[in-house]
């Protein structure tokens, strides 16, 4: 895999070498030039405009030159070095994925019903509920197929998970993304708002997010087997946001003014990003037990070919985390930003915050324990699972049961 | 006890210890678990509340206990900011203890490798080549950004490289960080405040108020806030879009400056700031009719405020008027049917007392209420436990705001024959007499609609317990804006300390150090380079690129050779 010397890679991918790495760069000069007009375009920052703006002659500019400005760098970045490339390969496929969907969603739009015959009292007719409930049929299958591909280890079953596992996740990307887009239909774009706002939404980013973390981990580490532990975890959300819908939670509703901010679109996608990964922690934890017990009581057992090794779940497990707590550190920071920004103080003890404090309490535990205690194997794998239980009642149980600053993510 | 009795305490002798003692991880983790587990009860038991709730939620003994332990205002009690303290204490005695050591790891490499520590090291490989030089000069230019360590030991080179050699300083600053963040934390606390204040449109405050344990303590700003105006914009689903106050702020009567503030954009003044945080009614102006059910029809009118009470002068009966809104937004819809808002239009909220009637909550409306628009007459909502949610509606019949209704009923009840066995056709009769009377120039347009809401009446009003029914007639709206005053000193340290923490993460997370020890063996002109690596992180991803080096440096001196 000499990348440093060949322009397209050795293997001539289209995401490896030189040709991921200048492609990453233009996508990170797309995006400063998006946070570059946020920040300094002409009438600044509007949140119901700024999706339009993007798209205005101003829009463009600021775009096309933050991708000329990193295809450009992307030429001076040396490229001599070994594994030169690997943080552009690392991440490109991600970008890749998300320039998809955009595309998904833009060809959705065309099938949009006429105006009449969407109003803000019946959503119904809107096409976003469609592609969610495929993504949902997607995902529940994709868990059987993981489940089935233990006990038949088939590769077929297994592809077929993977396939039905990465659909989903571009459904549910791209009908988040057309969300966005139907905010603006309703109320004469009165209400439009970036789709993070209620728990339906969210679950439906937590289960990206858990899929993306875990199938770029699958493709990674060859560790298939592990999908029976996510995938099942996805499905448990799949079907809470199934009723979710049919309480008519799903209805898009306008923002209180406290979230009318930009902090919302950092804050709480990478809150998720956060609980994605401690979710994926806690299967590879569940996935350790269980291989565990397996070679104690049945060292032949056929399903330990499908099992990553012991050694395997246990980095697993640590990988999801050490990409959680950072992002989940961050989100925490932001939040306190921004309260201090809207409600005037960066910390005030709401059940919501104090929640987010115990969770990263109990992950910072378990780093000292891994790391300064030398700990592995049977007690960390608890520990992740568990702590992802904490992480489960600071997502969902603050909001049920405990009132506070945060209560706009409780039913109505 | 010793301590005592030692005249030449040394550093050496009882901080030290204390500091090792202190900077341990069973006291990190001890204490990380206590906080964690406080913070669990503060919250699940409601923090700052009314204390009489406290009293009837829990009783008169738990409710005691849990004062004197300050659960109902926890985090400020002394024993959680000991927690928090401990905390630093051990966050700085482990700093204390491993800085220095760390930072000596970091500035001393070993060049060499014992033959016994590499039997046990797990990533190693052999590789043989003609030219010495040559290898050497491969191995380093194949590893580019490495730091490379040239050690003679017994006549044999070894070479050593590093990469993220820096990784400890993730753990150094990640430490530091949360050090900075307390310290910011415990600034705020000690140097800032944090308060509210409402201030009544066109009126100035210059005082906030905020609770302190179980008591609401009070502090004066250097400046007075005067509210100019507060208003609110609406979804059309009728959810409030926006709050905005127009604020002053004055010194000595002197205006400083004006602006206008909405949640989420604070307004920034001498290191206070100032933010929307609710609203209420400011003491509108209110005037109602009372409509006396004494016979006579008469109408007094009561010209009242919000927050005060209006006392009947020809009965015992008081209002005490709690609330004016200019909106009631109500869904009308069936339950499970699409949605439909409607405005029923201005309210007010008041307590009517009096001898004998029983203490209630009413809501009076201005307008009558429409279906489908057919006027259904003036409605009010009466809750007998004084709870908002316990609020029942009562259609009064007659349109009160049209006073010609009023004039028709009163009519139509004096004309009523009171004699035993008197006919439809006579009720009939007197109706039409009172409707000659109250309209000379011909019969109303919705004259069905009208009949039926004179005849509900006749059913309703008599039972009314009141001597009056009280309907909203007008209204002058002021509201108070709710604010929330802060000065925060601590704010910056605790950006710059949450700054240093996500540095230190990036590197505790993703900069692996990694070691590679090249003992570099000749023998009959071949030499052999053996190659042992070591990670301290992340050993999957290691392996994979361990063995890609191999292939690597083959790779490089073949073409070098070239």
């Amino acid at each position: 895999m000499n990348a440093a010397t060949t322009f397209f890679g050795s293997e001539g991918s289209f995401f490896e070498g030189r040709l991921a790495h200048t492609r990453f760069w233009t996508y990170l000069g797309i995006i400063a030039g998006m946070t570059g007009l946020a920040l300094f375009g002409e009438g600044g920052y509007v949140e119901d405009n700024y999706l339009f703006e993007l798209f205005s002659k101003q829009g463009a500019t600021w775009l096309a030159g933050g991708a000329v400005l990193g295809f450009a760098l992307s030429f001076i970045k040396s490229a001599s070095k070994f594994r030169a490339f690997r943080t552009a390969e690392m991440f490109v496929p991600w970008l890749d994925g998300a320039v998809v969907m955009l595309a998904l969603m833009g060809i959705y739009t065309l099938f949009e019903p006429t105006s009449a015959m969407i109003t803000y009292e019946d959503q119904s007719n809107l096409v976003s509920g469609r592609i969610v409930m495929a993504m949902n049929v997607l995902l529940l299958f994709s868990a059987i197929c993981y489940i089935a591909h233990l006990f038949a280890p088939a590769s077929f079953i297994g592809q077929l998970a993977t396939f039905t596992a990465w659909a989903g996740v571009y459904a549910g990307g791209s009908a988040l993304l057309l969300r966005w887009y139907e905010s603006y239909l309703l109320m004469g774009g009165d209400i439009g708002h970036a789709p993070v706002s209620n728990l339906y939404e969210v679950f439906i980013l937590l289960f990206c997010v858990i899929c993306v973390i875990y199938l770029t981990l699958e493709s990674r580490h060859q560790v298939r087997g592990l999908g029976a532990f996510v995938l099942p975890i996805v499905a448990a959300g799949v079907f809470f946001s199934i009723w979710l819908e049919s309480i008519g939670q799903a209805d898009i509703k306008p923002l209180v003014p406290a979230l009318q901010s930009y902090w919302m679109k950092i804050h709480v996608p990478l809150n998720f990003v956060g609980y994605g990964a401690f979710a994926v922690a806690c299967a590879a934890g569940a996935a350790w037990l269980l291989r565990n017990r397996i070679e104690q009581r049945n060292p032949n057992s056929a399903m330990l070919a499908v099992f990553p090794s012991l050694k395997m779940l246990d980095q697993l497990s640590y990988k999801a985390v050490a990409i959680g707590f950072p992002a989940f550190t961050l989100a925490t920071i932001l939040g306190a930003a921004w309260a201090a920004e809207a409600w005037g103080g960066y910390w005030s003890w709401d059940p919501k915050e104090t929640w987010a404090l115990i969770v990263w309490l109990v992950y910072g535990a378990y780093l000292h324990a891994r790391f300064s205690h030398g700990l592995h194997g049977k007690t960390l794998a608890w520990w992740a699972v568990i702590g992802f239980l904490v992480t489960i009642f600071c997502f969902i149980g603050v909001n049920m049961y405990l009132s506070g600053l945060h209560s706009y993510g409780q039913l109505t | 006890m010793w301590l005592c009795f030692a005249p030449m305490f040394s550093f050496n002798q009882t901080l030290k210890p204390l500091l090792t003692r202190f900077g341990s991880m069973p006291v990190a983790i001890l204490l990380l678990v206590l906080l964690a587990v406080a913070s669990v009860i503060g919250t699940v038991l409601k923090q700052n509340q009314d204390q009489a709730d406290y009293l009837h939620q829990f009783g008169p003994v738990w409710y005691w206990t849990f004062r004197a332990l300050g659960l109902f205002d926890m985090y400020h009690t002394w024993w959680f900011l000991t927690i928090l303290g401990l905390l630093m204490a051990s966050l700085g005695a482990c700093l204390y203890r491993n800085v220095p050591r760390f930072l000596q790891e970091m500035r001393n490499r070993k060049g060499t490798l014992s033959d016994n520590a590499r039997k046990h090291m797990e990533y190693k490989f052999d590789v043989t080549f003609d030219d010495k030089d040559k290898a050497v000069a491969t191995v380093k230019s194949s590893l580019p950004d490495w730091k490379w360590l040239e050690t003679e030991s017994a006549g044999t080179l070894w070479l050593r490289g590093d990469k993220g050699r820096f990784h400890k300083w993730g753990y150094i600053s990640v430490h530091t960080a949360m050090l900075v963040i307390l310290v910011g934390g415990w600034m705020s606390v000690q140097f800032g405040f944090r308060g509210n204040m409402a201030v009544p449109e066109g009126a100035s405050e210059n005082e906030i108020s905020y609770l302190r344990g179980t008591g609401v303590e009070y502090l004066k700003m250097p400046f007075e806030v005067r509210c100019d105006e507060f208003s609110i914009n609406f979804f059309s689903t009728g959810a409030p879009s926006e709050f905005r106050s127009k604020l002053t702020i004055l010194e000595d009567g002197k205006e400083m400056m004006s602006s206008d503030i909405i949640v989420n954009e604070p307004l920034y003044y001498k290191g206070v700031r100032i933010y929307q945080a609710s609203f209420g009614d400011g003491g509108s102006d209110i005037k109602m009719n009372l409509f006396r059910l004494n016979g006579e029809g008469t109408v007094d009118v009561a010209n009242t405020k919000v927050y005060t009470k209006f006392e009947d002068p020809y009965s015992d009966v008081s209002m005490e008027i709690r609330d004016f809104r200019p909106y009631n937004i109500e869904n009308m819809a069936a339950a499970g049917k699409p949605k439909k808002f409607k405005d029923m239009g201005p309210s007010v909220d008041f307590v009517i007392r009096g001898k004998g009637l029983k203490p209630v909550l009413v809501r009076s409306f201005m307008e009558p209420f429409y279906l489908e628009d057919n006027n259904q007459g003036s409605m009010i909502m009466i809750s007998k436990t004084g709870d908002a949610r316990d609020f029942e509606t009562y259609m009064l019949g007659l349109d009160f705001s049209n006073k010609k209704e009023w004039a028709l009923f009163q009519s139509f009840l004096n004309r009523l024959p009171r004699t035993e066995g008197a006919t439809q056709q006579d009720n009939l009769a007197a109706f039409r007499a009172a409707l000659d009377e109250v309209y000379p120039d011909g019969r109303p347009d919705d004259l069905p609609m009208l009949g039926n809401r004179v005849i509900q009446s006749m059913q309703v009003l008599p039972d009314m317990p009141w001597p009056f029914v009280p309907i909203l007639d007008s209204f002058d709206q002021t509201y108070y804006t709710g604010l929330q005053l802060a000065k925060d000193p601590g704010m910056d340290v605790v950006w710059i300390g949450s700054a240093i923490l996500v540095f230190g993460l990036c590197i505790m997370f993703y900069v692996a150090h990694r070691k590679v020890w090249i003992k570099v063996v000749e023998d009959e002109g071949k030499v052999t380079l053996q190659v042992t690596g070591l990670s301290n992180r992340n050993p999957v991803a290691f392996e994979q690129e361990f063995e890609d080096l191999k292939e690597q440096i083959n790779t490089a001196y073949k073409q070098g050779a070239s």
